[in-house]
């Protein structure tokens, strides 16, 4: 149907003004993108957002950014990074400061909200409202959107929210997109008879799998669960190595094969059918209850952010592998793809280098409905209380206070309103994007 | 088409084993012990040496009852350093601190002569009598002895040993008794250290268990509908889950109802009339509902009209407290009055995506060219859309019914929980906090099996629809 369309387009309509426009496939992209403003004016909603997730420590905070403090100069939220990282420590009169607000400053830049969203605000206790009477030295340090029960300010809440809103989105799409690529890709590009392994090399590498997995978890099972408890960051540097062990046997086992390839019944080829092999795993995954399963998981694991958007992440791939597969079917038959079979690349060359990077397009369109969907799963669990650490202030957690306090009504109209934007925005941007990546759309 | 069903219900055994094996792996990686949680108290404390082994009598019987004195899996692949009959120590924290010091030290002999001794102390520090002169040290100390199970740091048992010691020295009647014993289970300590084989932990150890298994005993009682005991209130779960079923497919069922029957008029109308101003608010209505996560739409309902500071028009919480014995008219409107927020939650998020389906598969059709020849050839506006159109745009609806059969058991979930009514999303969140295993299986595994079937009634109904889609001849 589109072919045809296309193909009607009589040569006198095209104008003078259209064809000196960039013709380049992103250029058309971008500009049939532009023509949905609904969907612009959402991307930009978006950047403010990430702004807003990156500076949240200089936008809330208890302590000032720039403050003279007897006679000397401070820039205490720079100072606690370089603290948190291990370069610098506090000077003697700033350490174990219970209240910032209440040092001697000479003069001092405050953040735009001086709260964090930690801290407790014992006078205005109780769930005080925006509107309602605050007890403040002066208009600077009202509570613009309130407090929770236990007297801490919604507004601070809010803008660290939008930081895990934002990092849940892209840390579980980007695992998501990880997994979704590689697999659709597989599974599209190699089909059912295309990929072809001696018997040396498949048989090999059933066994540096066993060996990966025990050697690589199995017998480091012990050092990965201590360390999560440690910190993540320490966690992350055994999960590398851990990774790497795994690289290592897989290496040696491919190594071990290539020479084992010079007996002859060793090097016959065997195909692999990827395509039904990754077919049926996305069906599996399509059929399980993702919601009750994240939350068994969640439920007894630490909680953690972190494990909460890895979870979102290994269980949302589907959509994009879906997408990349059904992309990566019709690519593959096309005579660039030939040619470079032809120049004797290899195979997994092709695919990664030649034929994945034309069928990004439609992952960008499945990525941005899947943030939706991770931010929607995030709120979820934290609105009921699950995977979640409690001290950490979340969209989810600050609406779920609302349910203790039913005269809270700002706890409810805030977050969820945030929540319900962020979610839109994102789907505008999916639906704008689909119709930019839509040849029919093309004029 | 029979073959093709066949195929399909062929294809379902290897998912739902993937399945059963993630729930599986889920409920024995949770922290906590099901016999504990069931027994309601843990064995150990302080009492007289005939109650510690009443307790542990019934823990044992009820673990076998449970099946849990049984491997976990066909085989197992652990390194050398364990022993193939770990799972024949009944209590998981022993297990799992005995796991964890033969993983260190990697002597399973020695370690196991150390678990025995500390049984043994045990066991003669419950035989010791009580009186005036040894009840608070043998308190204290059988206190300590039970943190011994808990402990694999090698610091933390030493100032365990420390502290043992220092109360035994104290007291010279208990002194007299225990001292052969706690010699020896320092020695056996002591070895443990001298004989320390961390290598072993490397050398992978595979072992065959056969067919008398946890996993094995579960599923084939699944097959023969025997789901378990519900570990809170001790219940068979098909019970529990037939009470909790009833309410949620009361609002699930009405939810589907009205959503369809009042999406697909909406849907058909929006894209008949495209470009209109009536259409493009509609359109925008719908888009706005579907984005709306609809645990705030609850919380808002609830805060706004469930009492609070505003307006007081509806219970919020539960199903009322009118008795069994009320009348059934009685009973009937009270539960209608309750379920009117929660079906609004449940409702308006399906029924905006539907809309939005019938929409966009009305709109395909509209552009067709035997739409355009209806029109063509006289036919009036109300029968091509109603008989040309209408028909052909039901697709993607039919594609939505996958999601109708799981979502009749899991899809009001957050509602369930949000206005405390007594259905299958409630029931399956406090059985996952609290580890009531029974429960969450055979509420993941069914809907796992609803999905299959709703994917396969969807495609069969694809056929049934439209005649170009055929299953027999595939290319």
């Amino acid at each position: 149907m589109p072919e045809t369309e296309n193909r009607n387009i009589e040569p006198e309509k095209i104008n003078l003004a259209e064809m000196a426009k960039d013709q380049s496939y992103w250029a058309s992209v971008k500009r049939q993108f532009n023509k949905n403003k609904l969907a612009v004016y959402s991307l930009r909603i978006i950047f403010v957002l990430v702004f807003i997730a990156l500076f949240a420590d200089f936008l809330a905070n208890e302590k000032p950014i720039i403050a003279s403090y007897k006679k000397s100069i401070y820039f205490p939220v720079f100072k606690e990074y370089a603290v948190n990282m291990g370069i610098s420590e506090w000077p003697a009169e700033m350490q174990n400061i219970s209240s910032w607000r209440d040092l001697k400053f000479e003069w001092a830049v405050w953040p735009l909200v001086p709260y964090l969203p930690n801290n407790i605000d014992f006078i205005n206790a109780q769930s005080v409202g925006p509107f309602d009477e605050q007890e403040v030295p002066s208009k600077f340090w009202r509570h613009w959107l309130g407090t929770d029960e236990l007297g801490r300010d919604v507004f601070s809440g809010m803008i660290h929210g939008t930081r895990i809103a934002v990092m849940v989105g892209l840390i579980s799409m980007g695992i998501a997109s990880l997994i979704g690529i590689f697999l659709g890709a597989l599974a599209g590009y190699f089909g059912d008879e295309r990929l072809r392994l001696s018997i040396a090399s498949i048989l090999l590498n059933i066994v540096s799998l066993f060996f990966a997995l025990y050697y690589g978890f199995g017998s480091r099972s012990y050092i990965l669960a201590d360390a999560i408890g440690v910190s993540f960051g320490l966690f992350l540097k055994e999960l590398f190595i851990s990774f790497m062990v795994i690289a290592l046997i897989f290496a040696m086992g491919n190594l071990i094969s290539y020479a084992l390839k010079n007996v002859p019944f060793l090097n016959r080829k065997i195909k692999i059918p990827v395509d039904i092999m990754i077919s049926r795993l996305i069906e599996i995954m399509l059929s399980v209850p993702t919601l009750f399963l994240i939350i068994s998981i969640a439920a007894i694991s630490k909680p953690s952010i972190f494990t909460v958007m890895a979870i979102i992440g290994f269980t949302s791939w589907t959509g994009i592998a879906r997408f990349i597969r059904a992309e990566l079917l019709r690519i593959r038959s096309l005579e660039y793809i030939e040619a470079a079979n032809a120049l004797g690349f290899s195979e997994f060359r092709t695919m990664l280098k030649h034929a994945i990077p034309n069928a990004l397009s439609p992952v960008l369109v499945a990525v941005a409905f899947g943030i939706a969907a991770a931010i929607l799963i995030e709120a979820t669990l934290s609105f009921i209380g699950v995977g979640v650490p409690a001290e950490s202030i979340t969209w989810g957690s600050l609406l779920s206070a609302a349910r203790q306090s039913t005269s809270a009504w700002w706890l409810a109209i805030i977050p969820g309103f945030a929540i319900f934007i962020t979610v839109t925005i994102y789907n505008l941007v999916g639906e704008g994007l689909t119709d930019a990546l839509d040849p029919r759309q093309k004029k | 088409m029979l073959i093709y069903i066949l195929k399909r219900v062929f294809i379902f055994i290897p998912t739902l084993i993937a399945i059963s094996l993630l729930t599986f792996v889920i409920s024995i990686n949770a922290p906590g012990d099901p016999v504990d949680l069931m027994l309601n108290k843990s064995v150990g404390g302080d009492g007289q040496a005939s109650e510690k082994l009443a307790t542990e009598k019934s823990y044992e019987e009820l673990r076998h009852k449970l099946g849990f004195d049984k491997p976990l899996f066909y085989f197992s692949i652990t390194n050398a350093t364990q022993p193939d009959t770990l799972y024949k120590i009944p209590q998981k924290t022993h297990r799992e601190t005995l796991q964890r010091l033969s993983f260190t030290y990697g002597n399973w002999a020695d370690i196991s002569n150390y678990y025995h001794l500390i049984k043994k102390f045990e066991n003669q520090l419950y035989n010791i009598k009580r009186n005036e002169e040894t009840a608070i040290d043998l308190r204290k100390m059988k206190e300590l002895t039970n943190t011994l199970y808990n402990n694999y740091d090698e610091f933390k048992i030493n100032t365990i040993f420390n502290n043992l010691e220092f109360t035994l020295t104290q007291n010279k009647v208990l002194k007299y008794q225990l001292q052969g014993t706690f010699n020896a289970l320092k020695n056996s300590v002591l070895r443990i250290l001298e004989n320390k084989n961390p290598f072993n932990k490397y050398k992978p150890d595979i072992h065959w268990y056969g067919t008398d298994n946890q996993y094995h005993h579960w599923i084939s009682n699944f097959i023969q509908g025997d789901f378990g005991i519900s570990y809170q209130d001790k219940r068979p779960v098909s019970s529990v889950l037939w009470d909790a079923l009833k309410w949620t497919f009361i609002l699930s069922s009405l939810s589907i109802i009205i959503a369809y029957f009042v999406a697909i008029p909406l849907g058909v109308l929006s894209a008949v009339k495209k470009g209109t101003k009536t259409e493009k608010s509609i359109t925008t209505t719908l888009f706005v509902m579907y984005s709306l996560p609809n645990f705030w739409i609850a919380t808002m309902l609830i805060i706004f009209f469930c009492g609070g500071d505003f307006f007081d028009w509806f219970p919020a919480f539960g199903l009322g407290t009118l008795p069994e014995t009320a009348p059934f008219i009685e009973r009937f409107f009270e539960t209608a009055y309750h379920y009117i927020l929660p079906l609004i939650c449940v409702t308006y998020a399906s029924f905006a995506f539907i809309s939005r389906q019938m929409r966009g598969g009305m709109l395909n059709v509209i552009g067709q060219d035997y739409i355009r020849t209806a029109r063509a050839k006289g036919v009036d506006e109300k029968n091509v859309v109603w008989k040309h159109a209408f028909r052909n745009s039901l697709l993607p609806i039919i594609t939505l019914f996958a999601s109708v059969f799981p979502a009749a058991i899991s899809g009001s979930f957050i509602i369930e929980v949000i206005f405390s009514i007594p259905g299958m999303g409630k029931l399956t969140l406090e059985a996952i906090f609290a580890r009531n295993y029974p429960i969450v299986f055979t509420v993941l595994m069914f809907t796992s099996i609803l999905t299959l079937i709703g994917t396969l009634v969807s495609d069969i109904m694809y056929a049934a629809v439209d005649p170009r889609i055929s299953f027999s001849a595939k290319k």
